[in-house]
């Protein structure tokens, strides 16, 4: 029995040992060649995938797409991109056209028209790596996820989320004898006074503007008139979804709005729209002393102004409050989302290169600074970020930031309030009848929708 | 006469070709029926040719004509299927104090370009056929105008007439003082009907001038010869025979007009306020800002009623003239 079993045990080991060898063998294989080959397996995917416009932000995307799709050689990706104020109504006309991408960075102002009208696919959190709803839900701020997310369901990865800064020149307020730090002002009444005296002019024609306002586009003015209206106790919208624009609170914020140049003088309207350069541009050439913008980054604006950027006299600071109100600005972002149009497969592919793109958050700090990630984990509490100029008042204004109205009539709102606003300060319009044609523009876009 | 029998194939066609003639003299008697196949078959061949220019014009212009006109009468939001809503959206459309200024804006636009354009384009026609030295160079220069990307222009205009530009500093010397060409709602429409006439009156100048070089000499001789003044001459002979032209231009410049986009949404954004706010424009910010599919396909055919109406109203009085003329 012994020797049988000695002989067979014998046996036995070296029948092992070749399929040890055997099995080490194909282990390797597993660990080594067997992902290539699997990769190689892959069905080819095309996806093509739109975002807006931004020296940095644009580019980074666009660099992580590319490490993506090297690393998977059977995606291919079709990166495209458009100003910001065109994006969304390009993505409409594709849409409308069946040529929407695949998968987009959509504003957060627009969700509720994409999510109202089932254009996005649910996004499978557990793909992005999160091990539940509650788990991707608690990684934002609240009410930013909020605007992502229906029904239990999410609709939206948050990418970038950041709020307007009052940025100052602060040379222009030495000049003028004002301390940047004591004379920044927290009230309406102090940024009117201060605008004005850091206002220049020759022979009627302003040489520097001391305050000026962007009038670009319907999205520059929702950004910059929603805190002007929620400070002066205003709302969009009362509870039963009437507009609610026209209002007292209303009337006073366009008063307010309108009184940089018909009560302080600080800029020209009409210079400011017929030039329609890049926001903040007069700003960055110091033809304008305040400018209210998103983060400014050092390298726009070294792009611009050396000077500015190599010396540093410039500073984001809070807004002006209203009345007893403390200042705030509107805070906004963005998330990568999938048109719910394109098959499983492509959902599955983009849902892949979405959690790859935002799988090192310290790099997209680096390289789109000073613009926050929405997220909360993994890059906060970095050196570099913590050690970044101003970045305290660029999270402090994003934290205590307002929201543009969610609702699934914001074009039409955006658009009849950048009307309002024009006939208000270049044709002198009367303020209380050209808020109420704007409100009752937006009641009948929301009847017809409520109807249909 | 070819002798082809009692049934004589040139009576029966009443245009038969010589080859075809020729064909069935050579053909024996009893093959005359295949002789009418013949026929037929050349008839379907030519069909066969015209065939592919039908459907493209089936399916890529008069299809989406009746499709939008049908889109008219349903609530379509791009992604759920259309509903029939009726008359729902022109009556929504006539309740809209926007459609209404953006229609009297478009008409205003229609009119005042359709006009200069003629005006301007056949003025600069006759100084250019009066044959001064220089003339033919002045032409082409101007035609460069049709040239040049309709982007180009519009961002050149736009800092030619902003309010520090060179147009208000080539004013400013005659006493003129600062006007806000594109931000005031007085000067916006009329500044981009100006930049419209700028661009294409030199277009319109080639064709007036390639109808005043088809005049006939021997008019104006017999005219002078009589001692007609260089405006009689004009009015009693150069106007009525370029009337044919001056019908075709007034047409295609106001269909021109009315499709106008580009200019105004570039230029002003449709501002300020809703001054220059155009159909075309109201169209694509319904269609694709707003997503009202069937109320943008409803605004499409009130522009289509208008440019139908206009262009009948054009034939009438252009035809009627005609009449009386000749």
């Amino acid at each position: 029995m012994d020797s049988k079993s000695d002989k067979s045990g014998s046996q036995n080991t070296r029948r092992e040992f070749v399929r040890d060898i055997g099995a080490a063998g194909l282990l390797v294989a597993a660990a080594t060649g067997a992902p290539t080959v699997f990769a190689q397996g892959k069905a080819p995917i095309s996806l093509s995938f739109w975002t807006f416009e931004n020296p940095q932000q644009r580019p980074w995307l666009h660099k992580r797409v590319k490490q993506y799709t090297d690393r998977n050689p059977h995606v291919k990706v079709d990166f495209q991109w458009f100003a910001m104020g065109d994006l969304s109504k390009k993505v409409s006309v594709g849409y409308a056209t069946g040529t929407a991408p695949d998968g987009f960075v959509s504003q957060d102002w627009v969700m509720p028209v994409w999510m109202s009208k089932n254009l996005l696919a649910p996004l499978d959190v557990s793909r992005l790596g999160y091990a539940n709803y509650n788990a991707f839900v608690d990684d934002f701020a609240p009410a930013f996820v909020a605007g992502a997310t229906q029904g239990g369901k999410v609709y939206g990865y948050p990418l970038w989320f950041y709020a307007f800064s009052n940025y100052i020149n602060t040379n222009h307020f030495k000049e003028a004898g004002l301390d940047p730090v004591k004379n920044a002002p927290k009230t309406w009444d102090e940024f009117g006074e201060v605008a004005k005296r850091l206002t220049r002019k020759e022979g009627g024609k302003f040489t520097r503007q001391g305050f000026k306002f962007s009038m670009i586009a319907p999205v520059w003015t929702m950004l910059q008139y929603n805190p002007i209206l929620l400070m002066s106790g205003g709302k969009w919208f009362d509870d039963a979804g009437k507009c609610t624009v026209n209002n007292v609170a209303g009337v006073k914020a366009m008063t307010l709005r309108a009184s940089m140049v018909r009560q302080y003088g600080t800029e020209d309207p009409t210079d400011t729209i017929a030039t329609a350069p890049l926001p903040g541009m007069d700003w960055l050439k110091e033809r304008c002393s305040m400018f209210w913008s998103h983060p400014l980054p050092l390298v726009a604006i070294k792009s611009q102004n050396e000077k500015m950027a190599a010396e540093g006299y410039f500073k984001p600071i809070q807004y002006p409050g209203i009345g007893s109100t403390k200042g705030f600005s509107t805070s906004y972002g963005f998330n990568l989302v999938i048109n719910a149009q394109v098959s499983q497969a492509k959902q599955e592919a983009l849902h892949d290169l979405y959690k790859f793109i935002m799988s090192d958050p310290l790099d997209a700090w680096a390289d789109t600074q000073p613009f926050p990630l929405a997220r909360k984990s993994g890059w906060a509490d970095n050196p570099a970020v913590k050690t970044f100029p101003h970045v305290d008042e660029i999270l402090g204004a994003r934290d205590r930031g307002v929201y543009l109205p969610r609702t699934v009539v914001y074009n039409e709102l955006s658009d009849a309030m950048h009307r309002a606003v024009q006939k208000v300060l270049l044709n002198n319009g009367d303020i209380q009848q050209t808020l109420n044609e704007a409100a009752a523009e937006v009641d009948r876009a929301s009847a017809a929708l409520k109807k249909a | 006469m070819l002798d082809v029998g009692s049934r004589g194939l040139a009576s029966e066609s009443g245009s038969a070709t010589a080859i075809d003639l020729a064909h069935r003299q050579r053909l024996p008697r009893k093959r005359r029926g295949w002789s009418l196949r013949y026929r037929h078959r050349i008839q379907l061949w030519g069909f066969g040719f015209v065939l592919p220019t039908l459907l493209f014009l089936a399916v890529f212009k008069y299809g989406p004509m009746l499709w939008a006109i049908d889109l008219s009468f349903h609530a379509y939001d791009i992604v759920s299927p259309p509903r029939y809503v009726g008359l729902e959206n022109y009556r929504l459309l006539l309740a809209d104090p926007i459609f209404r200024e953006t229609l009297i804006n478009t008409l205003f636009y229609i009119a005042g370009s359709t006009l200069l354009i003629t005006v301007v384009g056949l003025a600069l026609a006759l100084a250019i056929n009066t044959g001064v030295p220089g003339s033919r160079s002045c032409m082409t220069i101007m035609f460069l105008t049709n040239l040049m990307p309709i982007l180009a222009v519009c961002l050149v205009w736009r800092f030619l007439l902003h309010p520090y530009g060179l147009v208000n500093q080539v004013l400013e010397p005659f006493g003129i003082g600062r006007i806000n060409w594109l931000t005031n709602d007085s000067t916006a429409l009329p500044a981009i009907i100006i930049v419209t006439v700028w661009r294409f009156a030199p277009y319109f100048m080639v064709v007036f001038l390639a109808a005043l070089l088809a005049l006939p000499a021997d008019y104006y001789e017999a005219a002078e010869l009589e001692g007609a003044g260089a405006l009689r001459r004009f009015w009693h002979i150069t106007l009525p025979l370029l009337s044919p032209t001056i019908f075709f231009v007034v047409v295609v410049s106001a269909l021109l007009s009315a499709r106008i986009f580009l200019m105004p949404y570039i230029m002003t954004g449709g501002g300020p306020g809703n001054a220059t706010r155009v159909l075309p424009m109201l169209i694509y910010e319904t269609a694709f800002s707003y997503m009202k599919m069937g109320m943008a396909a409803a605004i499409s055919v009130v522009l289509f009623a208008i440019m139908l109406v206009f262009t009948a109203l054009q034939m009438r009085f252009f035809l009627r003239r005609e009449q009386v003329n000749s």
